[in-house]
Parts: structure tokens; C-alpha cells; sequence
């Protein structure tokens, strides 16, 4: 796929294929097109050029009206964590819950809201609202409205951006065990230290360009990585 | 970490799951709209007090325009009314002749003879001429016969014919005004187009004010549309709430301009009733109570129809 904005082409040519239950890190420096590839695989963008499937569907021919049934396949983690200020923490978890479907009742809705919390340690919490909880809280409470829909894929930007080592830990223990449960997770990250020490898929955007697309557990010298991801 | 991706769907009987599809849209479309145009009144009162304003002058407009539409009506039966007024010495035979004549004349629909008593009597009922009746001891009006002409158009050629006639009166022979009628029409004209011009005014700055009220909700709610758009709600479901606030804006305009264009109504209608049906024929309770209704449909219209139009310009999906 292909995507240009005006003249520049912020990914170009880029062919990947992400298989379910995979952990894959995208790394890359500030511009190389991380974000532009998670908005197309989201259908928050369209390519200039090209196809994306998302579990079976075609996201690139989507038309404007059918783009919530894709999006309700593909969980979404933003680095600034984006609850709704006004809601709960069980409140946003079910918020997202039932806009995505209306037939879940509030009962359901709670339940699973609650299951969500309790799956991502924050069960007790569910009633603090988001500026009483601390950013690896805030986006744990993220981590639980993006899963609590079960989709068939989770973007996460940056997810560990605005987090400590031992908080940015936590949040990528949960995105194994997501992945672990055959969800496939496609991670945006500059953390070099998370993407040495887990050893998953990485890949490499550089100026747009896929330049590098290294396999799990194959890590050999990296020093490319801290370079790639500066 | 036990417990991911592992949550039970539930399956509800239908019955239940529309009840539950119901509440959940009465929630999120119609009470967080609510929520919200309570929460943003300060942004909404501009375009509030416009449409308010703009209902109010369209209804007292509407109303105006079916008073002028009667009035033009019953000029134009008057314009059509041939008053041939008799002289008071007239020969009976010279009157009954006249009345021959114009019975038998193609042009005319109807001749009636209208006595002195008769025509005193007709003089009280009209504003202002009670006082001229009772100012003599005689009765100052005159017989006469009221022509009614099948054609307007000849309404001048029939009063060229009577009016050197023996039995009519030399000095005042008729009422017939020539380009009376269409004197009214223009000026019944003027005002309608100067209205209407003025109540386009009114709906275009109403109708920007809110559209720009509801850009301003779009974008101080950014934050909160976007993470419904991301979590996959619908395209109605993330528009609709803007669409009812335009809507409950409309309808509480409509509503306060609909009470007090009928409660201007009926206040002149109770502080005058023999002037202002003169002035504005056929407006009565029913009328008043009419436009009201279709002013507070026209504010629920007019509200969400422009909210709507600010959705789509200003709402991506």
C-alpha cells in the first residue's frame, strides 16, 4: 500500500502481512510512517494506492457508512490514552462497549466492563475517575475498552510513551497476553528496550519505506534498532 | 492476566433485546443530547434567541400574509360590488326601470336593492362611521343597488351605463374607484415581498448562528466523537445527538415563539374585535392556534435541518 499526502509520500509501497495471535513491534524514527499504517489498517485514512484487509474485510473500499463494523474488529491504544474525562473507568470500558453494539444491555455491559478491569488489575477501580488514576492506570483502562469488544486486531501507538520502564512493562505483559489469545497486536513504539527484550516480530519504517521486516526470536545484532528507532 | 479475550455473550430473547436496543439509544441519542445541550447553553443562547426571534417575526409574518391574502380577497369581491346609489327623489318608475335593465344585463351576476334603513344599519357596523350616522337627525345615506359584476372587467363599463341615469344620484353616482382595486393589489404586493425579504434575512442569520453553534459542540466535543468513531460506533449514532440538540433548540424556539405569536393573536383579537377583523379578516382562535403549531414544527425543522447541515460539513467520518 501506498499513501500520500499532497506530494509526499508518507508510506510507500509498504507490503505486510500480520497473522493472528502475532505480537508485532512496527519501530521507526519520528515520521517514518508508523502512525499513518496503524490509521489505514483502522480505516481512519485510505491508501492513495493499494489494498488493506482486515479480517476479511477490504478497509481501503470501505465505504464511509460500513467503517464501524471494521472498526468494532480492531481495538485501538492511543499514547495519551483518550478516556472520556466525565466517565468512570467502568463507565468508559462499557461506553465503548455499547456504542459498538446497542443490543449489550447495562448489566452485560457492567460485567464485562468489570471483567475487562479486573483481567487488566484495576477490578477495584472501576469507579475512579480518569484523572484520579495514575498514566499506567489510564492506560490500562484503555488497554481493557479496546479489549473488552474482543477484536480481531489491536493497533497500539505508542502505547508506553508517556509511561516508566516498570509501568511500560505492565501494559506490554497485557499485549502479550492479548496476543496470546490469538488476537493479532501490531505495537508502534519507539522503546528499543522493550522491542530487544521481547523478541517478536519488528518492523522497520524508514522515511515511508519498509526497509527491514525481522521474525520473531530471530534477534541477532541490533544495533540497527537503536538507530532505526531515534 | 486470566480472564482476557474469555467474556460470555449473553443471549436474550428478542423482546429483551429491543428493549434493550431501545434504551440504549433513548440514552445515548436522545438524553446525552440532552445532557449535553443543558451542559453548552451558553453556546447554544445565540442561536436560541435568533430562532426565537426569527419563529416569532415568521408566525406574526404568516399570520399578516393570510390576513392580507383575506383582505385581497374581499377587495376583490368589493372591486367586483358595483354600488349604484339612488337619488332620494327618484321616480319609482325611473328605479324600477334602472333595476329592469341591470337584471337583464348579461355582465351582471346579481342586482339587489338596498333601502336607506338598510343602508344606515350597514354604516353602524363599519369602524368609525357610527358617529358619522348619528352626527344628522336624517338619515344621510342613500338607497342604492348593489351590483354584483360577474367579471371585474366590467365593472367600469356598467358604471359608464347608470350613471347619468334619472335615477341615480348626479353628484355621488357610484363607488366605483377606477384603479382602486389595483392600487391595493401593489401595495399588498410590496408588503408581501418586503416580508418575505425580511424573513429571509431573519432564516439566514438564524440558520448560520446555529450551524456555527453546533460546529462550535462538534469541536468542543472532539475529543469524545472521536473515541466513539474509533470504538466503532455508527455513523447515526455519532451524528444523531447533534442532530436532536439542533432539534430541542428548534423546538423550545418554535415553542416560545409559537405562545406568544398566538397569545399576541388572541390579545387582539379580545382588545378589538370589530377593528381588527376588519383589519385582519378571518384570523381567529383556530387560525392563531394553527400558525402556533406550525411555527413549533417549523422550529423543530428548522433546528435540526441546520444542525444536520453542520454535521455534514463539519463532522468527518
Amino acid at each position: 500500500m501506498t499513501r500520500a499526502y499532497g506530494s509526499r509520500l508518507a508510506l510507500d509501497d509498504v507490503n505486510l502481512a500480520l497473522e493472528p495471535g502475532e505480537l508485532t513491534f512496527l519501530v521507526g524514527p519520528s515520521g517514518a510512517g508508523k502512525t499513518t499504517l496503524l490509521k489505514l489498517i483502522n480505516r481512519e485514512l485510505r491508501p492513495s494506492k493499494g489494498e488493506v484487509w482486515v479480517d476479511g474485510i477490504a478497509a481501503h473500499a470501505l465505504k464511509p457508512s460500513r467503517v464501524a463494523d471494521l472498526r468494532r474488529r480492531v481495538g485501538v491504544v492511543f499514547q495519551d490514552y483518550k478516556l472520556l474525562p466525565r466517565l468512570t473507568a467502568l463507565e468508559n470500558v462499557a461506553f465503548g462497549l455499547q456504542v459498538g453494539d446497542l443490543r449489550v444491555s447495562d448489566d452485560e455491559a457492567t460485567d464485562r466492563a468489570l471483567d475487562a478491569l479486573e483481567a487488566v488489575g484495576l477490578g477495584d477501580r472501576g469507579s475512579s475517575f480518569p484523572h484520579q488514576l495514575s498514566g499506567g492506570q489510564q492506560q490500562r483502562v484503555s488497554v481493557a475498552r479496546a479489549m473488552v469488544t474482543q477484536p480481531r486486531v489491536l493497533i497500539a501507538d505508542e502505547p508506553t510513551g508517556n509511561l516508566d520502564l516498570e509501568t511500560a512493562w505492565q501494559i506490554m505483559d497485557l499485549l502479550e497476553d492479548i496476543a496470546a489469545y490469538g488476537t493479532t497486536v501490531l505495537v508502534a513504539t519507539h522503546n528499543v528496550e522493550i522491542v530487544r527484550r521481547l523478541q517478536r516480530r519488528i518492523l522497520t519504517l524508514v522515511d515511508g519505506r519498509l526497509v527491514r521486516d525481522q521474525p520473531a526470536g530471530g534477534i541477532g545484532e541490533m544495533a540497527w534498532l537503536a538507530s532505526a528507532s531515534s | 492476566m486470566a480472564g482476557i479475550g474469555v467474556v460470555v455473550k449473553g443471549r436474550f430473547p428478542r423482546r429483551r433485546m429491543v428493549q434493550v436496543v431501545v434504551a440504549n439509544i433513548l440514552r445515548y441519542l436522545f438524553f446525552g443530547a440532552a445532557r449535553n445541550w443543558f451542559r453548552n447553553i451558553g453556546s447554544i443562547a445565540p442561536a436560541l434567541g435568533s430562532m426565537t426571534l426569527l419563529l416569532l417575526m415568521s408566525g406574526l409574518a404568516g399570520l399578516g400574509g393570510f390576513a392580507l391574502h383575506n383582505l385581497e380577497q374581499v377587495e376583490a369581491t368589493q372591486a367586483s360590488l358595483l354600488h349604484v346609489y339612488i337619488r332620494d327623489n327618484a321616480a319609482s318608475a325611473d328605479v324600477s326601470s334602472l333595476w329592469d335593465r341591470l337584471a337583464a344585463d348579461t355582465r351582471v351576476a346579481s342586482v339587489t336593492y338596498v333601502t336607506k334603513s338598510e343602508a344606515l344599519a350597514r354604516a353602524r357596523q363599519i369602524p368609525g362611521l357610527p358617529q358619522l350616522a348619528d352626527a344628522s337627525d336624517s338619515n344621510p345615506f342613500p338607497a342604492s343597488f348593489d351590483v354584483q359584476m360577474k367579471s371585474i372587467n366590467d365593472v367600469a363599463a356598467v358604471d359608464t351605463l347608470v350613471r347619468r341615469d334619472n335615477a341615480v344620484d348626479p353628484v355621488y353616482p357610484t363607488s366605483y374607484d377606477s384603479g382602486a382595486y389595483q392600487r391595493i393589489q401593489a401595495v399588498i404586493l410590496a408588503i408581501a415581498v418586503a416580508g418575505l425579504a425580511f424573513l429571509a434575512m431573519l432564516g439566514f442569520v438564524a440558520v448560520t448562528v446555529t450551524i456555527n453553534s453546533v460546529r462550535a459542540a462538534i469541536h468542543s466535543r472532539r475529543e469524545e466523537v472521536t473515541i466513539m468513531q474509533l470504538v466503532g460506533a455508527p455513523r447515526w449514532m455519532v451524528r444523531g445527538p447533534f442532530v436532536v440538540e439542533g432539534a430541542i433548540t428548534g423546538a423550545l424556539a418554535g415553542a416560545a415563539a409559537g405562545l406568544v405569536t398566538f397569545g399576541l393573536t388572541m390579545a387582539g383579537i379580545a382588545e378589538g374585535a370589530g377593528s381588527f377583523t376588519q383589519f385582519a379578516p378571518g384570523i381567529t382562535a383556530t387560525v392563531a392556534a394553527a400558525a402556533a403549531a406550525i411555527v413549533f414544527a417549523t422550529g423543530i425543522t428548522l433546528g435540526s435541518g441546520s444542525s444536520l447541515v453542520s454535521v455534514r460539513r463539519h463532522l468527518e467520518s
